[in-house]
């Protein structure tokens, strides 16, 4: 019999608990309008609507994934109140990409960004079903694109822009050692490495390059803990000149390298103007991979009505890939500038041959 | 009042208070960080279960995690948390995905059976090195599933994007990036659709949406699952194992044999984990072929209380959690960061709830039944 009256009581405890609780929801929810859930609103005319997909948690890597969202922010600058935008971000098992973009695409939006070449065969798919809306896939190559297809692939050669910091970071290091610190070991990374690789051998052929790997899962790209553990290792090697191009792991890279007072090389972004101001002394410069400029153009082109379909390339000639020279570096690499421009010269009249991943690298 | 049909009533409210107890913490929530949880659950539900193609979505990322949730709800019952089924699936998902790009010619009704078969052999295979570990050496199996998986990643990382990556992709040298996949699977490994019956019941999904062949199948498992638990003796072994390994020793039952069994069992259901999307949606074994069924599989079983049958709402209720979560992500501008939050927070509250009403009903059934 006792516990029978004490299930009771807990019974009316539990009942109390819970009025409390839908009590609280329904005094919230009289708080705000409760507007009804927004079915597809008609699309008003002259807007612009635009929608990205980053790749999954690829945002706030201060790099690739965030240069494609100021982009967007430069836009909106621009723009104003014309542009409509929406961020979307898969799900963790990344198997809605393509579920996605249709949903922005569905919502009448006129520009969807997918970036990364994960993206490539959602694109296809979905803009094979929408003619209406302009696709951009930032990194992947769809082929038989013509100038009047909705999509366009936006295709770097960063082993141009790391074959300069490549360079610089050989000229600068006094130690003889520097580092690579990629996310994983994939054919678009082995691309910033070789061509880091290379220019620095150019610039100094007995230098010492260390290159590490974060890891084999997309993981690799958002694992500060163990991008910092690569840095510290290679630091202690005698490492004096790091290079990561790794996502968010390269965050931790540059708080091991700013703990031990070497330099950095940011990727993508120009990680200068997102650092600290402890952190940026240590940061030598940044290979650009200009996909903020690439964004914004499209979304301008998109609004003039001028988009063009196919292939858009982007490396030193069309200045899509190059290295930071900001108000916080200018002074340490103003004593390279010279030599750099030269380089820079010779790769574009085709002197240089710029190796692509390792086996070119040997 | 009939102490018997309250509790009869209480059994069946339970599941209902708990997802409503939920919404409330989920609600809260919401409160906090800023949005209007009405909203929010408005555009959720009426995103999710107001369109065809949702509805489709949800039982399309159901199906793996049906398998998943079986896997280690069936390891589960026999006192082994298999952490493993994560690297066991992907490597079953290669191994399938081996058939299907390396065979040519084959009818449809072998080549895909004969992949699924793979994928279970190599999924049980990656689970046999762990069971060995813990009943030959006194390895714990959390552990050694837990490393297993990492060396599952870097094997998949060398056999994807070294040994059988597809090199033959028309992309130009030095210019953005090929995919990292195998060679395309043969047309006819491809999993049949499931549009038709579904349209039998007056639901036109669109063909974008990939449910197949694979969602009854998980379902009949679970069936298949609940038979063993309930009605044969192996089933009845398993049981008893689980809850107590010496007592069920000391009654004559081969405790470290029964144990094997369900891990290589465990094993095998693992590796039809991510088939659906494999066979069903995919062309390809990519390195970026989705991540985390395993895991999920885990909260699946833990959701479902281990039971066989319970799975299926659950994997049910992380399909409509994610197809929800795109909704309020794309109409409401819902960051992605705070989407995760509050599917972690709903699902952790129904999982905390039923146990609780559980046990209050297990007090309250001995109270009346004495």
């Amino acid at each position: 019999m006792r516990s029978i009256h004490r299930t009771k009581r807990l019974d009316k405890k539990w009942l109390l608990c819970l009025i409390l609780l839908l009590v609280l929801i329904v005094g919230g929810c009289g708080q705000a309008p409760a507007a009804p859930a927004a079915p597809a609103k008609q699309p008003e005319a002259n807007k612009l609507r635009v929608g990205l997909v980053f790749d999954v948690g690829g945002r706030g890597d201060k790099s690739f994934n965030d240069g494609a969202y100021a982009g967007l922010e430069a836009a909106k600058k621009e723009l104003g109140d014309r542009l409509e935008i929406k961020v979307l971000e898969p799900a963790g098992s990344g198997d809605n990409r393509e579920q996605l973009l249709r949903l922005l695409a569905q919502e009448k939006s006129d520009l969807v960004f997918g970036v990364g070449f994960m993206f490539t065969d959602a694109i296809r798919k979905v803009a094979k079903d929408f003619p209406q809306t302009k696709f951009v896939l930032v990194d992947g190559y769809i082929p038989d694109l013509k100038p009047e297809s909705n999509i366009a692939c936006l295709l770097y050669r960063e082993q141009e822009g790391a074959f300069l910091v490549g360079s610089m970071a050989a000229m600068k290091s006094s130690s003889g050692k520097i580092g690579f610190i990629g996310g994983m070991q994939i054919p678009l990374i082995e691309k910033f490495e070789a061509g880091y690789t290379a220019g620095a051998r150019y610039a100094k052929p007995d230098i010492v390059v260390m290159a590490d790997y974060v890891g084999t899962t997309s993981l690799a790209f958002k694992d500060p803990v163990k991008g910092k553990e690569l840095a510290l290792r290679q630091l202690s090697a005698g490492v004096d000149v790091l290079f990561a191009a790794a996502g968010s792991s390269g965050l931790g890279a540059l708080d091991a390298v700013v703990a031990q007072k070497k330099l950095f090389i940011g990727v993508d972004s120009d990680q200068s103007l997102n650092a600290t101001p402890e952190q940026r002394p240590f940061i030598l410069t940044s290979m650009l991979k200009r996909v903020d400029v690439a964004v914004q153009d499209t979304i301008r082109q998109v609004g003039a009505a001028a988009f063009k379909g196919g292939y858009r390339e982007f490396g030193l000639r069309e200045n899509g890939v190059g290295y930071a020279d900001n108000e916080y570096n200018r002074a340490v690499v103003a004593p390279y500038k010279s030599k750099l421009e030269e380089i820079r010269n010779r790769i574009l009249a085709g002197d240089i041959k710029i190796p692509i991943n390792r086996k070119e690298l040997k | 009042m009939n102490g018997r049909n309250q509790i009869l009533l209480l059994r069946f409210a339970a599941p209902v208070v708990s997802v409503l107890l939920a919404l409330a913490a989920g609600a809260l929530f919401m409160l906090v960080a800023g949005y209007n949880p009405w909203q929010v659950y408005a555009t959720l539900l009426t995103f999710s279960l107001g369109r065809a193609d949702s509805i489709g979505s949800i039982l399309f990322y159901a199906t793996p995690l049906l398998f998943a949730g079986l896997a280690v709800a069936v390891a589960l019952k026999s006192g082994i948390l298999n952490i493993g089924v994560e690297g066991q699936y992907l490597i079953g998902a290669f191994c399938g995905a081996w058939v299907g790009f390396s065979l040519h010619g084959l009818p449809g009704w072998l080549h895909l059976p004969l992949a699924v078969a793979a994928a279970m052999a190599g999924s049980m295979l990656w689970a046999l090195l762990p069971a060995y570990l813990k009943l030959y050496r006194g390895v714990h199996e959390v552990i050694s599933t837990i490393l297993l998986n990492y060396v599952a990643f870097s094997l998949l990382h060398w056999l994807v994007a070294e040994v059988f990556m597809d090199r033959n992709q028309q992309i130009p040298a030095g210019l953005g990036s090929p995919l990292i996949r195998t060679p395309l699977f043969d047309a006819a490994v491809a999993a049949p659709k499931l549009h038709g019956l579904l349209r039998l019941f007056g639901l036109d999904v669109p063909d974008y949406i990939a449910v197949n062949l694979f969602l009854p199948l998980g379902i009949l498992l679970a069936v298949g699952c609940w038979f063993l638990f309930r009605h044969t003796p192996l089933g009845y072994e398993i049981a008893a194992t689980g809850q107590g390994p010496l007592a069920a020793r000391n009654v004559g039952i081969a405790v470290n044999r029964v144990q094997l069994k369900t891990f290589l069992l465990s094993g095998a259901i693992g590796g039809l984990v991510g088939l659906s999307h494999l066979f069903g949606y995919y062309d390809s074994f990519d390195l970026d072929f989705p991540r985390n069924f395993g895991f999920s599989g885990i909260a699946v079983a833990l959701l479902a209380n281990n039971h066989p049958l319970g799975v299926i709402p659950s994997a049910l209720l992380f399909g409509l959690l994610q197809r929800g979560g795109e909704g309020i992500q794309a109409f409401l501008t819902v960051p992605m960061e705070l989407v995760v939050v509050l599917q972690g927070i709903m699902i952790l509250c129904v999982a905390l709830t039923m146990r609780w009403l559980d046990r209050l009903l297990l007090r309250r059934e001995r109270g009346t039944g004495a």
